[in-house]
């Protein structure tokens, strides 16, 4: 398997817990995009430091204009 | 009347009482029945309600009573944004009989401008994915060649405002979807400062990365529908509750000594657009050069970290605010939109919360990025509009867009029309803006747009409707 992927058990667990009920094919369709998906959380990982703010909510400030 | 108006240009007509609003409104009901049997881009057309908006801009225009530059214009509403009386279904069988009791904040702002409803316009479903052919409804169809797509989501503005149905319209904008549109269907479309034009009344896709804004033909008709729509409101949780401006303050005023920063490997290596595209980036930055702007390169993190960020935000806030839908009715969505919806379960809090950390890092890039610039340039679409059958399912691997990083930021983008590729269809590109300065985003648009011939030429399609 390679580290981006998902096996079956975990998938099951992704899916129990959003609630989704899928078909078997839907289910085998959407396993492929796993690695897709997350790619783009590793992605995001930065080494930021436990001090690093979200920007949600976020207001524009002077150094903005 | 013989030819399709711009907006400026009907108002001036209208004010001069040399042009009825109730003859323009006939006449673009009957484009829109002649067409929009090709086109799709209508999914409701309120022909009952256009003629009495447009009597009542009639009558107040010969009482010395106007309300302004939009009073009399027919426009169109996404139908995702919530009219009053009228079928509100964001495209979905889910909200098939959905009929709401309040008008969504950009329709009571068009509407006490006096425009003339036309009708609810053809997105994808819930303002995602698509083209979809598994809907109530058909997807909207390119007035360029009725066999290409138009993008979306506000796909049936984009198709209607190009051919001449309506002459201006609303879109939204998560990932692109008035930049995209806008970009495929060869006409202008702003996604103002992400909390300028209220979200209030129009059904969310992903809050934090969603916009409201026009479409028209070119940059001086989205700055007269921006006049009308921008200010706060306190309906809109994130409002910037910040007074409008003149948003056409600028329009005819040239751009000599202005400062443009292109993001070459946005568009030339992190996802290489097409020749046609290039073609057209390359004459707007000699046209731009022309009018006596400066050009300089500017260099981001790569495009695919913008994605990456926009995409998790995107699929897990979409995730919420349909999780109820998605666990009870999962079956009743378009593939499309399932296919979205069960990529939410992929995304972990953590990995939001990250996505939202990195979210504040690329702004701040962005924002250092533009310190001496007016404005930055880059693509909106790889390509021409690609062929609407046959586009694959599960695009989330496609390669990354070019709109999506303003939705990140938040910061004010807009598609302009730069010519024209292979088999005749538009190529766009799209000018980003610092925070709240729409007025120098539309003036540099509009000396574009003034420069060229660009504007001149309308879809075969829409021409030979004209009736003489």
């Amino acid at each position: 398997m390679m580290p981006n992927d998902i096996d079956d058990a975990a998938l099951d667990l992704l899916l129990a817990r959003a609630g989704l009920s899928l078909t078997g094919e839907q289910k085998a369709e959407l396993k492929k995009y796993y690695s897709v998906v997350a790619a783009m959380a590793e992605n995001v990982r930065k080494p930021r430091g436990r001090m690093a703010e979200l920007a949600h909510s976020y207001g524009f400030t002077a150094e903005d204009l | 009347m013989t030819a399709i108006p711009t907006i400026a240009k009907a108002a001036r007509l209208i004010a001069a009482k040399k042009l009825s609003p109730l003859e323009l409104t006939k006449l673009c009901l009957a484009r829109t029945k002649a067409l929009d049997n090709q086109l799709h881009s209508f999914v409701v057309v309120t022909e009952e309600r256009a003629l009495a908006d447009a009597a009542a801009a009639e009558a107040r225009v010969m009482a010395g009573t106007t309300l302004g530059p939009l009073d009399g214009i027919p426009i169109g509403q996404k139908d995702i944004c919530d009219t009053k009386g009228i079928a509100t279904t964001c495209q979905s069988k889910i909200l098939a009989g959905n009929i709401p009791d309040r008008d969504a904040a950009c329709v009571e702002r068009l509407a006490d401008a006096g425009t003339v409803l036309m009708g609810k316009m053809t997105t994808h479903e819930f303002a995602d994915g698509g083209p979809s052919f598994d809907l109530p409804w058909p997807p909207a169809r390119n007035p360029w060649n009725i066999d290409h797509f138009t993008a979306g989501s506000s796909s049936g503005t984009g198709a209607a405002v190009a051919a001449g149905l309506i002459l201006g319209g609303i879109g939204t904008d998560t990932g692109g979807s008035i930049r995209g549109p806008a970009a495929l269907c060869g006409i202008a479309g702003i996604k103002p400062t992400y909390g300028l034009v209220s979200r209030a009344g129009v059904a969310p896709a992903a809050f934090s990365l969603d916009h409201i804004g026009p479409m028209a033909w070119t940059a001086e008709d989205c700055a007269l529908m921006l006049n009308a729509l921008a200010g706060p409101d306190a309906r809109d949780p994130a409002s910037a509750m910040r007074a409008g401006a003149d948003y056409t303050a600028g329009i005819g005023g040239g751009i000599k000594g202005m400062k443009i920063g292109v993001i070459h490997h946005f568009h030339e290596t992190d996802n290489k657009v097409s020749t046609g595209t290039q073609a057209g980036i390359d004459a707007a930055l000699a046209t731009f050069r022309g009018l006596g702007a400066e050009i300089q390169p500017v260099s981001l993190s790569p495009l695919y970290d913008w994605h990456a960020c926009g995409t998790l935000i995107s699929l897990t806030e979409r995730a919420a605010a349909y999780d109820e839908w998605a666990r009870t009715r999962l079956g009743d969505f378009g593939s499309r939109v399932r296919e979205r919806l069960m990529l939410g379960a992929f995304v972990s809090g953590v990995d939001y919360v990250q996505a939202v950390r990195r979210r504040r890092e690329l702004r701040a890039e962005l924002q250092a990025a533009m310190t001496g610039l007016d404005v930055v340039l880059t693509a909106t679409q790889p390509e021409e509009a690609p062929r609407i059958v046959g586009m694959e399912p599960w695009d989330i691997g496609r390669k990354p867009g070019f709109t999506m990083p303003f939705n990140v930021t938040g910061y004010p983008a807009m598609s302009i029309c730069a010519g024209f590729g292979a088999g005749g269809l538009p190529v766009a590109i799209q000018l980003v803006g610092k925070p709240f300065q729409e007025a120098k985003l539309l003036r540099i648009a509009d000396a574009f747009e003034n420069a060229t011939s660009v504007r001149a030429r309308r879809p075969a399609l829409a021409d030979a409707m004209v009736p003489a």
